[in-house]
């Protein structure tokens, strides 16, 4: 039987799906909560991906082990084993391992700090080779669960990359998963740079405040030509500085973000801050450098590429309208090793990154369906 | 004491020695038993459902050692029962149950009935307000039962107590533990201060000896079941286990008040009983508080009756019901 007539077939099962996976609802919520209520803050996942490779043991998964970056894996060979089919879904969260950690469930919600990011994409992985085996599902290829470690802000997401340049098992195509939006269907990466700039003075040779001088380098930011034909932008994320109102400022930090479709304008930017820097460092008892965060590159698959395809039939047929980003700094990883992958969204959820971050119960398991429907009509052929 | 530190090295335990859940379900199997999880509640939406969604899901979908999950109430006005039964657990409001016995508002009515009502050779009891709720919860206290034949009441507790940090409770008990069951036990039981926590309200007991024992409707039944299950059958009949931390909400002074006065007419019953006290006078069940309005100090009067259920076993509907045990 041919790819596309495969795919098909595999479509036709879609509507139904959703229904099928409700005998799996309460394990995708005790998923989320039991991974959720593990502190994972970045560099200090080890906790969370232990619970995460006990899962995939407790499934029957062969090789569940850590790498020297602590990503945590599992594998669920397929029949036939040539090809390999990653799913991924990062173990980190922004949220320090001292705070309260503890979800709730409320009729329609689940709340709790990281359960959409990336709570419920973790519970995914640890639910799936159960649902899998539960439907009668056996796919012909090799199917990788990966949670990553060090991805966000500063481990500017080391561990997915980490894995990508190092496994000898060659990936045929990528699944991200991440808990929210539901609608989420991002191929392509932006070129990004995120960093911090610093500005130090030395009191006992300036009167000047770091926030002055950081101030002045702010106005400068703004008069860089951003290209608009490149869709460049640059976001001023976060300032911090100064340890009193009464005195000067000894330090003073911004964090930003720089994003284009090209990669020469990124770095073009780049070169421009730098030497502001340059200038600004130039007064005396002055210092003032970037520190750069994280990195991605442009590029990705095209709208018309057979995954892209598949994937939004997929949501259609589910009944979820994909959402118009198509951009995510996730892709950069894949595109880097030219694996082909998609980013989905399990769920609808709100007030991402703060200690009252909640995530829909509805929608999941069609969230959840759409990621088994993506493994179907790949491990079927239908999406190289 | 030598009695105690024996029985601290051999019947005290943490839950993490309990970890292997396949190989307990085996033992559970091979030995025929079957358990039931009761959860007593009184307007407890904010954390019921997260409880019965990990219970359910990891202790009977994947690693079946609960055989039923069932919630009792006593008249919540919030969305509990409704909440619960979406999640799985089988729900009945107190009143519904044994009807011709009545109904008394009280958490130890919820546990008596539950008797009852559940089928298991072993019940478990866990609290609805546990924010940090875990399957440990009931593994880590059904399993001592389970391996060791003549364990026959585990109690809970938790914050790794006997460690020595700073940052831990010194003996691990709450504070009505501490300023009265634990000197009232030094006095009275000794043995029973080995007893960790012994006011914690997760604990897993086998039927035969629940149904024997009276249940106070109110805030004694922990320490009167601790007495007369001592008095029976000896500090051996029990077994004790770390469950780590447990979060839940923080009660006021005034109502700590209320339950160490409900657990004073408790344990003073039970010296009576056992010849321990002798020539006391007839008690007031009136608690006196004080408050202070706009320079004024007012009393404030609370009745508090620890009335009891006998043992279930006297019960007729109860004898039937279980005629085959």
């Amino acid at each position: 039987m041919d790819g596309a007539l495969k795919t098909v077939r595999q479509l036709a099962r879609m509507p139904g799906l959703a229904t099928e996976l409700e005998p799996y609802r309460e394990m995708l919520l005790a998923n989320v909560v039991m991974v959720g209520e593990i502190p994972a803050p970045t560099f200090g996942e080890e906790e969370r991906i232990r619970f995460i490779k006990q899962r995939f043991t407790e499934c029957g998964l062969q090789s569940c082990s850590s790498d020297e970056v602590g990503n945590g894996m599992g594998i669920l060979p397929g029949a036939r084993g040539d090809k390999t089919i990653l799913v991924s879904a990062h173990a980190d969260t922004p949220f320090a391992a001292g705070e309260n950690h503890t979800f709730t469930i409320e009729p329609g919600i689940i709340r709790g700090p990281g359960v959409a990011d990336n709570s419920m994409g973790l519970a995914v992985l640890a639910t799936l080779p159960t649902v899998l085996e539960g439907l009668g599902i056996k796919l012909q290829s090799d199917l990788l669960l990966l949670a990553p470690t060090r991805s966000l802000e500063q481990g500017d997401q080391q561990g997915i990359r980490f894995f990508l340049s190092n496994s000898t098992i060659p990936i045929t195509t990528g699944i991200v998963v991440e808990g929210c939006p539901l609608g989420r269907l991002h191929y392509r990466s932006m070129a990004s740079l995120g960093g911090m700039i610093s500005c130090i003075v030395d009191r006992k040779v300036c009167h000047l405040s770091a926030i002055e001088v950081l101030n002045s380098l702010i106005s400068q930011l703004g008069q860089i030509d951003l290209c608009p034909q490149t869709n460049t932008d640059l976001v001023l994320g976060s300032v911090r500085g100064g340890a009193t109102y009464k005195l000067p400022a000894r330090t003073a930090h911004l964090r930003f973000q720089l994003r284009s479709d090209a990669d020469d304008k990124v770095n073009a930017i780049n070169r421009q801050i730098l030497s502001m820097l340059d200038d600004a460092a130039k007064q005396k008892g002055i210092s003032a450098y970037l520190e750069v965060i994280a990195r991605t590159r442009s590029g990705g698959l095209e709208a018309s590429h057979p995954l892209v395809n598949t994937a939004r039939k997929i949501m259609r047929t589910l009944g979820v309208q994909p959402k118009a980003s198509i951009y995510s700094s996730t892709i950069s990883p894949y595109l880097e090793q030219d694996i082909p992958a998609v980013c989905l969204g399990v769920s609808n959820g709100d007030n991402l990154n703060y200690a009252d971050e909640y995530i829909e119960i509805e929608p999941m398991l069609t969230g959840l369906a759409q990621v088994i429907g993506l493994l179907l009509c790949i491990d079927g052929g239908d999406c190289a | 004491m030598h009695n105690i530190n024996i029985w601290l090295e051999s019947n005290t335990f943490h839950h993490s020695q309990f970890w292997d859940l396949l190989r307990l379900i085996r033992k559970k199997e091979e030995l025929g038993l079957t358990i039931s999880l009761c959860i007593p509640t009184l307007n407890e939406e904010k954390t019921i459902g997260k409880e019965v969604v990990l219970f359910k899901s990891e202790l009977q979908d994947r690693y079946p050692l609960l055989d039923e999950i069932v919630v009792i109430d006593s008249g919540s006005t919030d969305r509990t029962l409704e909440v619960a039964s979406a999640f799985g657990a089988d729900v009945y409001s107190s009143a519904d149950i044994l009807p011709e016995q009545g109904f008394k508002r009280g958490k130890g009515e919820n546990l008596w009935k539950a008797i009852y009502q559940l089928k298991g050779d072993i019940i478990v009891y866990v609290d609805a307000d546990i924010s940090n709720i875990h399957p440990r919860f009931v593994y880590g206290l059904v399993a001592p039962l389970i391996y060791r034949p003549e364990v026959q009441y585990v109690k809970s507790f938790y914050d790794r107590p006997l460690a020595l940090s700073k940052e831990i409770r010194a003996s691990g008990g709450g504070r009505v533990t501490e300023i009265l069951v634990r000197p009232l036990f030094s006095l009275f039981f000794p043995e029973l201060t080995a007893i960790i926590q012994p006011l914690s309200g997760e604990y897993a007991v086998r039927r035969k000896i629940l149904e024997e024992i009276p249940f106070p409707i109110g805030y004694g039944v922990e320490t009167s079941h601790l007495i007369d299950v001592y008095t029976q059958y000896g500090l051996e009949a029990f077994a004790q286990t770390d469950l780590d931390r447990r979060v839940h909400r923080h009660q006021e002074i005034r109502d700590l008040g209320k339950m160490a006065f409900g657990i004073l007419q408790t344990f003073i019953k039970r010296l009576n009983a056992n010849g321990m006290v002798v020539d006391l006078p007839q008690l007031t069940m009136n608690l006196r508080q004080f408050q202070v309005r706009e320079s004024q100090y007012e009393q404030i009067i609370h009745e508090i009756v620890e009335e009891e259920r006998p043992p279930m076993q006297q019960i007729a509907a109860y004898q039937e019901k279980f005629s085959h045990l």
